[in-house]
């Protein structure tokens, strides 16, 4: 048995011998560093490097986790963590943890990430394509990361994966308002072209040269993958069993309803090879593709085993990390690789068909008034281009869309044939795999 | 007990090596406890210990930051080379310089008049039930109710090459509630935060049983009786909570020196805000933003910042002028100033950045009453849902939880999701009156890559914004 699985297995026998009735261990060892880059240079190398554990249990349905950080002193710690689980609260969401005779898949890291040493190059590269297109300012991130994972539960969960990828993010600006933003995410360091990442940033920010105030009313949308990814974010958030839950979703009730037009079928798939590919989930249990709406319907949200008792249903291998991370709910099921499936349509072909629309490279601060309908506004950022009878006339600024997510998911009414693996920041995140889109008639709103 | 012999350590082995212009060593222990309450039952409880350190260096060429949470002298010494690496790595074509401070050697601590190391886990699950009970008690139906409380103490050290040596403790305890109330077929959501610098006898300070049955209480009034605006030009009254935002989004963070220089260009973005602007006008004279850590028990207090800098208030936006950027030592040095302690982290693993911490627009000398009483037909909009604003921080959106109609400088019936849409110079420009009491709320900025979560509050007094259009 390797290193990590063997860890894992200790300290959830530790939590047994303690008197927990059920335990989960994940042990992660990751290694990440970073390149910051702005004004065409280098700013800062980051490197982080973090051996720790997850760690929940259970006496009864009394539970506590913990992310164990020293585990030199494991034994007292989970010693700790089940006399503390003892002594608190019974847990009445706690369901229990999967159970079963698990087959894992097997992943393997790319060699040439894990021996990179030093991505400057590449950045370099990035640099030297988006000023090749006419860019003035380059900034943006690269990550290389190496994690390699352990997982072993008292429901009969023992497994260890291992990953690595590269991330590159390049913004360049052509003029203090021009501006474009490209993305490359790769389980493989040859897939990584980055000073066509860099130039295809550079081009879009000389087409967002000298922009002109946008106006209010309905246009037609056509989305990048880039500027999608970060509405999946919230999309695919509110498909948690728990977000439904706590009401907070406008997928409540609506198993087997139409959520979006025909055009969509929305997938969660940890298993193709992706920067978020995944073996388990944070209970344990093989991850699954898990077909969320077909052909517009909504099929089912996303549930680890606890939220899944609740809903009389099955987990779908969805657990989220057993401690609260940044801006998430404790617990919460979630989506590891949202996949938006292709669709017939050329890219090009999308926007020759477009008569009154805006072309949108990418968007932050997605916002919403009420999450249990739907009512958000989202401003788009970087190349904003407008389109009159299939022909990009020129860039725009300042304009938010403010509509209804239900109302923007029905209304997509194509869906490009190719698409994009994004991962941006906290604004796509998590990683998915997306087509370009067009969403007839969506609200467009200014500052007075 | 921090032991202090690692920080040494690691300095040492940068010293030995190579003479930066500056190294420094953050050395953090931090005991976390987080309890979640969904429709009144327990839905989750962790505790966590962690302990961890970084190494800074700053060479001419570029900055190397490296963290681990492996605590020796052997991994101090690796994390210092990694570091000195890290730095060599940029090769930057301007010389990096930093503005000179001078060393510090001190502890400082915030006390708590009940430890939150003493609080039983059973005590706070049945805390979040008595607000729990609260919001129940109005009689409302409330859907999703989900409150979660997190506290944490974090003893720290800091260190650096100039020989500043900072000891500190700092405990923090925050609660965030999401409710749903439905009434009629319809909802209105409400998302809240509530934080502060202290220990627990903060929790009972702030009446939240009493406070969450008044807000869905609103919230059904809203839904029942709030009657959609008329679009158009009126005068409108924020409170304090849409003042608070208003001052950390259109304020605060385009004021970031980091922001202005580019330093956050793909991610958080840029500024509307140039050097050369200091002295220009953003707003009327009423615009006076204040963003101050030295605030006691607020969420976003501190004493000294991550770079061993003291911290003070900084009037960034000052009767109308942009006045003063939010500063760290390298953006200060390459605008020609000396660093306004604004540099922070969220915790040993990532590198601190230019930060807010307690951004308010400053008290004026109205009563309430007056700046009521000359409105002929207006809104007061006291409380926000949605909201957002652009990365260059011009074009802002706040959607209202709470608002009511004025008419003849009379508060009349509630309105309902009033929106301002409005561009920065437009909303400070349009203010023409300012009450005297401030009031705040917490939050969490994200900022940084990889997105760091900041405690900060945000607050102001009551504002009358003259003819602004909202819809």
């Amino acid at each position: 048995m390797s290193e990590l699985k063997e860890q894992s297995e200790r300290i959830m026998e530790l939590a047994r011998t303690a008197g927990a009735d059920d335990a989960i261990a994940e042990v992660i060892d990751s290694s990440v560093s970073q390149i910051r880059f702005s004004a065409n240079r280098v700013d800062a190398s980051n490197s982080w490097s973090e051996k720790h554990a997850i760690v929940l249990v259970a006496v009864g349905n009394r539970t506590m986790s913990t992310d164990l950080r020293d585990l030199d002193n494991a034994k007292q710690i989970v010693q700790e963590l089940v006399s503390l689980a003892k002594k608190s609260p019974p847990n009445k969401a706690y369901g229990g943890i999967a159970s079963g005779k698990f087959k894992y898949s097997k992943g393997r890291a790319d060699r040439a990430i894990k021996n990179l040493r030093d991505p400057s190059r590449y950045v370099h590269d990035a640099i030297a394509g988006a000023r090749s297109e006419g860019a003035i300012d380059v900034g943006g991130t690269m990550y290389v990361t190496h994690e390699r994972n352990g997982i072993a539960s008292t429901g009969g969960a023992l497994a260890e994966a291992e990953r690595a990828h590269v991330r590159l993010s390049v913004r360049a600006f052509a003029q203090p308002e021009a501006s474009g933003q490209t993305v490359s995410c790769n389980p493989r360091l040859s897939s990584l072209k980055a000073r066509e990442v860099g130039a295809r940033a550079g081009e879009l920010a000389r087409m967002a040269e000298n922009p002109v105030q946008g106006e209010e009313g309905k246009l037609d949308l056509i989305m990048e993958p880039l500027f999608l990814g970060c509405l999946v974010q919230s999309v695919g958030s509110m498909m948690s069993a728990l977000r439904v839950d706590i009401e907070l979703s406008m997928f409540a009730k609506k198993i087997g309803k139409r959520v979006s037009s025909d055009e969509i079928t929305f997938v969660d798939d940890p298993i193709m090879e992706s920067t978020s590919s995944r073996a388990f989930d944070h209970e344990g249990v093989p991850t699954r593709r898990n077909v969320v709406i077909k052909d517009g319907v909504l099929k089912t949200y996303l549930h680890n085993t606890s939220t899944a008792k609740k809903f009389k249903t099955r987990t779908t291998a969805s657990a989220g990390p057993l401690v609260p991370t940044i801006f998430t709910l404790a617990t919460q099921p979630l989506a590891f690789h949202p996949v938006v499936l292709p669709g017939g349509w050329k890219a090009e072909e999308i926007i020759k068909d477009t008569k009154n629309g805006i072309y949108l490279n990418n968007t932050w601060y997605t916002r919403y008034q009420n999450y249990s309908t739907g009512d958000f506004s989202t401003i788009p950022r970087d190349a904003l281009l407008k389109i009159e009878n299939g022909e990009i006339v020129g860039p725009v600024k300042n304009i938010r869309v403010s509509d209804n997510m239900l109302n923007l998911l029905k209304s997509i009414d194509a869906v490009s044939k190719t698409s994009q693996e994004v991962f941006w920041w906290d604004e796509a995140n998590p990683p998915a795999t997306l087509p370009m889109i067009r969403v007839k008639a969506m609200r467009i709103t200014r500052s007075s | 007990m921090i032991d202090e012999d690692v920080a040494e350590t690691a300095l040492e082995e940068v010293l030995s090596k190579e003479t930066p212009i500056l190294a420094e060593v953050r050395v953090e222990h931090t005991s976390r406890r987080q309890v979640s309450l969904k429709a009144g039952q327990v839905s989750n409880l962790s505790s966590f210990r962690d302990l961890g350190m970084n190494v800074r260096v700053f060479l001419p060429q570029g900055i190397g930051f490296a963290s681990t949470n492996r605590i020796s002298r052997g991994a101090a010494k690796d994390l210092a080379a990694q570091a000195l690496k890290l730095a060599k790595v940029c090769k930057r074509p301007v010389p990096l310089s930093i503005s000179p401070e001078p060393a510090v050697k001190t502890d400082w601590e915030v006390k708590q008049k009940r430890p939150l190391s003493d609080v039983s886990m059973e005590e706070r699950v049945s805390y979040l039930k008595e607000v729990d009970a609260g919001t129940l008690k109005a009689g409302v139906k409330v859907g999703g109710r989900y409150f979660e409380l997190a506290d944490y103490e974090t003893e720290s050290l800091f260190a650096n090459s100039e020989g500043s040596r900072i000891r500190s403790m700092v405990p923090r305890l925050k609660l965030e509630t999401y409710m749903l109330v439905s009434s009629k077929g319809e909802s209105e959501q409400s998302l809240r935060e509530f934080g502060a610098s202290a220990g627990w006898e903060k929790a009972h300070e702030w009446d939240l049983p009493h406070v969450m049955g008044a807000e869905v209480l609103m919230l059904k009034k809203m839904i029942d009786k709030g009657k959609k605006i008329k679009p158009g030009k009126v005068d409108l009254i924020c409170g304090a909570e849409v003042a608070g935002i208003a001052a950390h989004e259109s304020c605060g963070h385009p004021m970031e020196a980091d922001r202005i220089l580019g330093r956050e260009m793909s991610q958080a973005g840029k500024s509307f805000v140039s050097p050369e602007m200091l002295g220009q006008r953003v707003g009327s004279e009423y615009a006076t933003v204040v963003d101050d850590p030295t605030v006691q028990g607020s969420y976003g207090y501190y004493a000294y910042d991550h770079e061993g800098v003291r911290a003070k208030p900084r009037y960034l936006y000052n009767n109308g002028l942009f006045n003063e950027f939010l500063h760290n030592r390298e953006t200060a040095a390459s605008m020609g100033v000396r660093s306004n302690g604004s540099s922070r982290s969220d915790g040993y693993l990532r590198e601190p950045i230019v930060r807010m911490a307690n951004t308010f627009i400053a008290p004026g000398d109205f009563e309430e009453d007056e700046i009521f009483g000359s409105i002929k037909e207006g809104i007061l909009m006291k409380s926000f849902t949605e909201w957002n604003i652009d990365d260059k921080r011009y074009n802002q959106k706040y959607v209202s939880r709470e608002a009511y109609f004025i008419r003849d400088g009379e508060l009349g019936g509630p309105a309902r999701r009033c929106v301002l849409e409005i561009t920065t110079p437009g909303f400070w420009g349009a203010i023409d009156a300012v009450s005297r009491k401030v009031e705040f709320s917490a939050g969490e900025c994200g900022k940084g890559d990889p997105m760091q979560s900041m405690s900060v509050s945000m607050g102001g007094p009551m504002l009358r914004l003259r003819s602004v259009m909202l819809k």
